[in-house]
């Protein structure tokens, strides 16, 4: 009880716990040199210590080859992935790190609260733009809906190239169209901005097309440049003159929305390429092709990790949730799933993955080798995220689920806004060390022949010049799987430390 | 929600015919026969596995009875989800351990059901929560998280929680067992408050001056049996029931 509760009451005021002896010195005292014996422990430690620690420090000074690692960097980085393309992934990076920081703007700022339906919807959005940067633009038609979707699913990189044609400024006029009209009908900041850069991503995907001469209607040609700036500032006029018209209609705003998403999909259509199957790299083309088997480095295992992450989370929240399910078929399924996966070892589900997954689909479909990667890390991360997130699950009392019913909750709601939130938070710790594993196991894909950090970098070791560069190249490679590792349980740290407010 | 069929019960809002009720071989209600009139407050009182609590909680499907029938508010309870979805959402149960959702704030804690569930707007929802809170005498705690409350405090905030989605119907599970001493009086007055509204309560508790005070009946449960029922001057002035009397003795220091 407080000080004033005390004084009320006439009792003795709190006092001060008893200071121990503290402070450096007390401090070797008690722990280091307590006695004859440990004092003497501690001072052939420190030689030893020292001994070891100065060898490793000259060897790391004077005798390592640290070449290896800074002639390499772009290697390292990006791999395979072609040169005059890496734009592409150094503006995912950008993309995403800007992004970050929005979030941490938004998510700090009490005003900013209600901006952050729009920053999860554009974290939301940001895989789609990221796969569309790094492996070209490419979609299903109407016309093969069907066997694109497959293509789609499986072999994005045998779907058709955006070329630098009238089909891009149109996409781009449409963006500039509707960025102009929500500038127009839109009062609040947000709305306003993400409509801007919606229109300025489409403008900065023309931009490298804009050197290039198109074929007039009458076979006159007409500079690139000339058509996406028309494109550009034709929308932004267009669409704003409409905009400050409708924006006395008292629907606009919703009529707006509606207009985004249509328009998303005429885009596409655009877009779209009547034909399939043109695989190789064509660097005249706007986005060009590059195959995920290009992509390798720091970017690859990124990517695996980030995919992995991402897919195997919901997929190991359904196993769970399947797992505990009152219909045998849905619960035997899942323990099957889970007990078969968790009984394998990940390298067996790796190589079954390159070699056992096209066996059980059409002989004209062959899957990218890093999809295949991908779905064999996400099945095995996912079977052991759904043992951890059981766990979660019968943590949470039982009455919190009557209590919730009571209310009149559907059993939907009661599982997405009681049970899940309750048992995830118990299990942030385990979920965030199967996170943290599977990002080092990603290092296993070298085993199957792809070039990630790892295998990039025992490649590096056979080059003439930097042989015998083992050492540094394995060293390397350490420090940086710890560096993430460690970013990454520090944040679950504090994760768990801020939703764990006021929890019982 | 209009093609639920609706029986009329005139005035009993709550109906129960030969309710029973087994756990595995165990018959926890032997034949409960019982008609609560709407804005009655009904206190069952009972030794413990007397079958009291599994009583109030088939009223609203917390426990499957297996015979019987159920009807509240012309509503019969049947296996029709959307009949136990109409049923719960009129009715507010209170729990002997609180049972508020930890991960939630206590506004959030009262406002989740009558957004989620009402598809009532934030800010409704949000008005209707801070006036409970007044109600129940706590509303500077809204932005707390239930762990960060005392017992009595949060067992007013599961009271207004029920209260937000205005049920015509309130149960009550021992809400005062699990308090220390020094709270319990501070929940009954807000129950007595509730109970001047007009609101149809059925509370199982121990407090037998709540009970003399407050209740228009007093239903005693012993074995899974209703052994009698009346109202309070009868029942504890002139109990009819062997088992009655023999309970009253022993609870009642005189």
């Amino acid at each position: 009880m407080s000080d004033e509760h005390a004084e009320r009451f006439g009792y003795p005021p709190m006092e001060r716990p008893p200071r121990l002896t503290t402070g450096p010195v007390a401090w070797l005292r008690e722990n280091l040199f307590s006695g004859w014996f440990n004092g003497s422990l501690t001072l052939v430690l420190v030689v030893l210590l020292g001994y070891f620690g100065l060898g490793a420090l000259r060897w790391a000074t004077q005798e390592a080859n640290w070449g290896v690692i800074t002639a390499n960097m772009r290697v390292i980085l990006w791999g395979r992935y072609p040169q005059e393309e890496l734009w592409r992934p150094v503006a995912s990076v950008v993309l995403v790190l800007l992004l970050a920081a929005l979030s941490w703007i938004v998510w700090r700022g009490a005003a900013l609260r209600r901006f952050r339906n729009w920053m999860v919807g554009a974290w939301l959005l940001s895989p789609f733009l990221i796969n569309i940067l790094l492996g070209g633009l490419e979609l299903p038609t109407l016309r093969t809906i069907t066997n694109n979707i497959g293509y789609f699913l499986f072999r994005p990189d045998l779907l058709p190239v955006l070329e630098a044609t009238w089909r891009a400024p149109t996409a781009l006029g449409i963006m500039a169209l509707l960025a102009g009209a929500t500038w127009a009908v839109e009062s609040r900041r947000v709305p306003r901005v993400l409509a801007l850069l919606g229109g300025l991503v489409f403008l900065a995907l023309n931009l490298p097309a804009a050197g290039l001469m198109t074929e007039g209607p009458a076979g006159v040609p007409i500079p690139q440049a000339v058509i996406i700036l028309g494109a550009a500032v034709g929308g932004w006029l267009v669409g704003g003159a409409a905009g400050r018209t409708a924006a006395a209609f008292s629907g606009a705003r919703r009529l707006l929305v509606g207009l985004w998403v249509v328009a998303l999909g005429v885009v596409l259509l655009v877009l779209t390429d009547f034909e399939v199957g043109r695989p190789e790299y064509d660097p005249q083309a706007v986005l060009a092709q590059v195959q995920p088997s290009l992509w390798s480095g720091i970017m690859l295992t990124l990517i695996l990790s980030t995919v992995t992450i991402l897919l195997s989370f919901p997929l190991g929240v359904l196993l769970a949730l399947g797992r505990m399910s009152r219909l045998p078929v849905i619960r035997v399924s899942c323990v099957t799933i889970i007990e078969v996966v968790r009984g394998v070892p990940l390298i067996t589900i790796l190589f079954m993955a390159q070699v056992m997954l096209p066996m059980f689909l059409p002989i004209d479909l062959t899957i990218d080798r890093v999809v295949r990667a991908i779905a064999g890390l996400t099945i095995f991360t996912a079977a052991y995220l759904a043992e951890v997130i059981r766990g979660g699950l019968q943590a949470v009392p039982h009455e919190q689920l009557q209590a919730a019913r009571a209310l009149g909750l559907s059993e939907f709601l009661v599982t997405a806004l009681i049970l899940l939130p309750q048992a995830l938070r118990l299990v942030i710790p385990a979920i965030m060390g199967q996170f943290v594993s599977i990002f080092k196991d990603t290092s296993l894909i070298a085993i199957v022949g792809l070039l990630e950090l790892l295998g990039i970098l025992s490649s590096i070791t056979k080059q003439r010049e930097f042989i015998g560069t083992v050492r540094e190249v394995y060293l390397f490679a350490a420090a940086f799987y710890f560096v993430i590792a460690y970013a990454m349980s520090v944040a679950s740290r504090r994760v768990e430390k801020q939703l764990g407010v006021g929890t019982r | 929600m209009a093609d639920i069929e609706r029986i009329d019960t005139g005035d009993d809002i709550i109906v129960c015919e030969n309710v029973k009720k087994w756990f595995g071989e165990f018959q926890a209600l032997r034949g409960i026969s019982l008609r609560i009139r709407r804005g009655e407050v009904l206190v069952i009182i009972g030794p413990s596995g007397s079958g009291k609590s599994t009583f109030i909680r088939t009223i609203n499907r917390l426990e499957e009875h297996q015979e019987g029938t159920i009807i509240v508010d012309g509503i019969e309870l049947s296996t029709d989800v959307r009949n136990i979805a109409a049923i719960r959402s009129e009715i507010g149960m209170v729990f002997q351990q609180f049972n508020l959702f930890p991960h939630l704030t206590v506004r959030q804690n009262l406002t989740l059901a009558p957004v989620w569930v009402r598809r009532w707007p934030q800010a409704k929802a949000d008005s209707k929560a801070m006036e409970l809170l007044e109600r129940v005498g706590i509303p500077e705690q809204a932005d707390k998280y239930p762990g960060q409350l005392s017992g009595g405090q949060q067992q007013r905030v599961a009271i207004a929680r029920a209260l937000a989605m205005e049920p015509r119907i309130m149960l009550f599970d021992e809400p005062t067992s699990a308090l220390d001493p020094e709270m319990i009086k501070e929940v009954l007055d807000v129950m007595q408050e509730l109970a001047h509204t007009g609101i149809t309560m059925v509370v199982v508790t121990h407090e037998m001056g709540f009970a003399r005070e407050v209740a228009d009946r007093i239903s005693f449960f012993d074995f899974g049996n209703l052994v009698e029922i009346g109202p309070p001057e009868q029942f504890f002035g002139r109990p009819q029931h062997e088992r009655t009397k023999l309970f009253l003795s022993q609870i009642l220091h005189q």
